[in-house]
């Protein structure tokens, strides 16, 4: 017969392993991030000015079928005071809004006078491949000749460059909705865009605009960018090679993903708005390289004012979805009604980041300063042309992984295990398949496929959220997620992308191709 | 006698089964999506063996007046019905460390139940 523990034993051993088991958790709770976020945070090292002083600034608008862009440097004032180099699209960070109509071809011709290659990507665009912006079809500014593709570590026999300009052809043959513009360059991507490379265009039809909603200016489009300033006034960022030339890539610390501690909408730090007792349309973007935010609409006394989404990445859903608080992931856009008729004239909204800590968690303000008359409406039902995807009709079903791992001789990140090769197609359908696409993340990765709007069946294998509603072009994966989308792969033939948007991770590898036959 | 043996049969499943659940999740982080439905039933069956162990346990408590087999069951199934909401909740950070010493729990439960004799305590020494 063995010998029996005695009762002090027992107890002994079991309040030592429950001891260490509780430390354990505890140490769990106090040094995880709770709720996860995806990146590390770069300070800015100039006073930084208070929240809802600046006002919101509204982009310019360009329209009509040629528009032309002159990519260049500029010194503007960002913080008040403080002056700024920025990389710009026309001068001004956003760049300016294009304005155009669904089916209505544009050409934007693009001039680069910037001291590195760019390339520009409509995202959300159901365009041509030669004009969707592969990361690889560089326009090059003038003189670059002589250093050739240093710095483009992998060639690429298909890429098309051009010298100083290029011209991008947009049918627009697709829904309304906001669609952003932004640079794509190879392995540059993330800090070009970071420097001010991003615009927002704006896709209209008469059957939006025949249901009512808040319009002219009443409609605002919101950029929301965090951003970080060094003691110079400069953007600040962990670049290894600050001339954006040679080397790609970001500093240990920050591989996954950098954030600033200066949140900025239409390129104002917590700018505030000066608005009419009425409905607003809000078509927000959020268009940085790696924070996330989760926004709610509070009063000064602590309610909260509902967010009703009417639209998603691409267009109108079929009718509204009510939200407390909207997550919205890099790259993501929601088309969103904040009825402001019943808050009392002289009080203030605040928008506020529930993901943020500290001057983060602010993100901008509504200052209600009159009465107006509002003839606005939200209908019940939005829109009828949404594509409605059966599982039935998928002729595949893909699994990628997407995840941390090793490329070249140093971390990166990798999408079903492989980093990102132009010269590897990774995903080749047919025009007009169907297919479902089943995506699981580590962390953070707001999932982006080019040319195509693609539906949520489902998420960490339950139903969607509400916020998944519409036709999307991103989805956002939290750590440990995943889901299923669904999409018809049509529209033009040709070789694309998928990638994740969290900017950082598409620069280190996070990207494959998608070639449609 | 025989619920001292059905509590062992117990403890036993369980500890299969919750091995099985740090392998689903890496199936499902290595990018297959089924893993993710396999740790979801692996979470079913594990939790619903913790149920059946706690009740097995307090059949030993009753007829072999051994108390500890109970406690101990108690905590492991409060473990891993919290483990399973934060599972769904996607609260890694507190699902990742619990699962570990879940799994640490029913394994020491395993070694307690199988070196111990089964018999009745109090019977022993009359």
């Amino acid at each position: 017969m063995r010998e029996r523990m005695s009762r002090r034993q027992v107890l002994g051993i079991g309040g030592a392993l429950g001891l260490v088991g509780l430390g354990g958790l505890s140490s769990a709770a106090a040094l995880s991030r709770r709720p996860a976020s995806t990146g590390a945070v770069l300070r800015s090292a100039v006073p930084l000015p208070p929240a809802f002083v600046v006002p919101l600034p509204i982009p310019s608008v360009l329209s009509g079928a040629d528009i032309e862009i002159v990519q260049r440097e500029v010194t503007a004032e960002i913080l008040p005071g403080v002056p700024t180099r920025l990389w710009t699209y026309g001068g001004t960070f956003p760049g300016p809004t294009i304005e155009s109509r669904r089916g209505h071809a544009v050409t934007v011709a693009h001039r680069n006078e910037l001291p590195v290659p760019t390339v520009v990507h409509l995202h959300g665009g159901r365009t041509p491949a030669e004009s969707d912006g592969y990361p690889t079809d560089l326009v090059l500014p003038a003189g670059w000749g002589h250093v050739g593709h240093v710095g483009h570590g992998m060639h690429d026999p298909r890429a098309v460059t051009s010298e100083v300009t290029r011209e991008y052809r947009f049918p627009l043959d697709q829904r309304a909705t906001m669609l952003w513009y932004h640079d794509h360059r190879m392995d540059f991507t993330a800090p070009a865009v970071w420097r001010g490379l991003a615009g927002m265009h704006i896709v209209r039809d008469s059957s939006e605009e025949s249901l009512g909603l808040p319009s002219g200016a009443r409609e605002l489009p919101l950029m929301i960018a965090d951003r970080a300033f060094a003691s110079d006034g400069s953007l600040a960022y962990p670049s290894i090679d600050p001339t954006l030339q040679m080397q790609p890539g970001v500093q240990e610390p920050y591989i996954a993903g950098v954030l600033g501690d200066v949140i900025l909408v239409n390129g104002a730090p917590w700018p505030v708005s000066e608005v009419d007792a009425a409905r607003y349309r809000l078509r927000i973007l959020n268009a940085s390289n790696a924070r996330h935010y989760d926004l709610e609409a509070v009063l000064d006394d602590g309610r909260r004012l509902d967010l009703v989404q009417i639209g998603a990445d691409q267009g109108l859903l079929r009718a509204p979805v009510v939200h407390r608080n909207l997550p919205i992931a890099p790259a993501e856009r929601y088309d969103v009604i904040l009825d402001l008729a019943q808050v009392s004239i002289g009080s203030r909204v605040r928008i506020v980041n529930r993901l943020g800590s500290g001057r983060t968690r602010d993100v901008m303000a509504f200052s209600v300063v009159r009465k107006a008359a509002d003839s606005s409406r939200v209908p019940d039902v939005l829109s009828d042309d949404l594509p409605e995807w059966q599982r039935s009709e998928a002729v595949r079903v893909r699994d990628f992984s997407f995840r941390a791992g090793q490329m070249g001789d140093g971390h990166g990140w990798l999408i079903g295990g492989q980093p990102f090769a132009p010269d590897r197609t990774d995903v080749t359908t047919r025009l007009g398949d169907v297919e479902i696409w089943r995506l699981v993340a580590d962390v953070h990765h707001p999932v982006h496929l080019h040319l195509v709007g693609f539906r949520v069946l489902s998420r960490g294998g339950h139903a969607p959220l509400p916020h998944d509603a519409g036709l999307k072009d991103t989805v956002s994966l939290r750590p440990g997620e995943s889901a299923e989308i669904i999409t018809r792969f049509d529209g033009y033939r040709g070789r694309y992308l998928f990638h994740c948007h969290n900017a950082e991770h598409e620069d280190m590898g996070m990207m494959a191709n998608l070639e449609i036959t | 006698m025989v619920s001292g043996w059905v509590l062992r049969g117990v403890v036993s499943a369980h500890l299969v089964a919750v091995f099985g659940q740090p392998v689903f999740a890496g199936v499902y982080l290595s990018g297959d999506f089924d893993g993710l439905r396999m740790h979801a039933v692996g979470a079913d069956i594990v939790t619903s063996l913790g149920y059946l162990q706690v009740i097995a346990a307090a059949v030993v408590w009753v007829r072999l007046r051994q108390l500890w087999p109970f406690v101990a069951s108690l905590g492991v199934v409060v473990a891993e019905t919290v483990q399973y909401f934060a599972g769904q909740d996607g609260a890694l950070w507190l699902h990742l460390p619990l699962g570990v010493m879940t799994v640490a729990a029913v394994v020491v439960l395993f070694i307690g139940v199988w070196r111990q004799p089964v018999v009745r305590r109090e019977v022993e020494h009359a």
